[in-house]
């Protein structure tokens, strides 16, 4: 029916509209990734640990990021992947 | 915005991007910065500082961390220029012959 097209016409258009903020949010935030590459990191961790490595990557879906010289309450591990459920946040400067 | 940062969608969080923004993370800490794009996988926030005297601050805040979002400021001209140009590569090369 007539209603039922002019719905789905508009849903489509609104997926279009979410699909193009999408791309653009995540360009940015690879761009921003990019640049985090090889410089010091500050993480800001649970139960207020705070470590400084440096950034190599993540994965896809932002769920571990693989660093270099990660300086541990403990001692400096040389390579680590730390889980970014554990993280809170991280810094660097550009 | 309070609670359910990570549910609301692309079209909801381009709303706060480029504005100066105040938010509660963890647990009562809370970070305040120009939000320059927000990870639309992860829902993780990039905020921005610009600094007086050195270089600028880069803070991402992992979406699962956010528990709360406030708007602070909009952009005037300038730091909307800032945010616009931010890592982008420093030339684009020309691939005509």
């Amino acid at each position: 029916s007539l209603s039922t097209s002019a719905a789905s016409e508009s849903d489509a258009d609104e997926l279009q509209k979410e699909q193009q903020a999408r791309s653009v949010l995540r360009e940015n935030f690879l761009r921003c990734l990019l640049s985090a590459a090889s410089k010091n990191v500050q993480f800001n961790m649970y139960e207020k640990v705070k470590m400084e490595a440096k950034f190599g990557a993540c994965d896809i879906d932002v769920l571990n990021f693989q660093v270099s010289d990660l300086h541990t309450p403990i001692g400096v591990q040389k390579e680590a992947l730390i889980r970014s459920q554990d993280v809170i946040s991280f810094t660097f400067e550009i | 915005m309070e609670g359910g940062w990570p549910l609301l969608g692309p079209l909801q969080w381009v709303r706060y991007v480029k504005k100066q923004v105040k938010v509660k993370v963890g647990r009562n800490e809370e970070v305040r910065g120009w939000l320059f794009t927000v990870d639309p996988v992860s829902a993780s926030m990039v905020l921005v500082d610009f600094m007086e005297s050195e270089g600028t601050l880069v803070q991402v805040v992992m979406g699962h961390a956010v528990e709360e979002v406030q708007v602070l400021k909009e952009p005037d001209r300038k730091i909307a220029d800032r945010l616009q140009s931010m890592f982008l590569p420093p030339r684009t090369s020309i691939l005509d012959p």
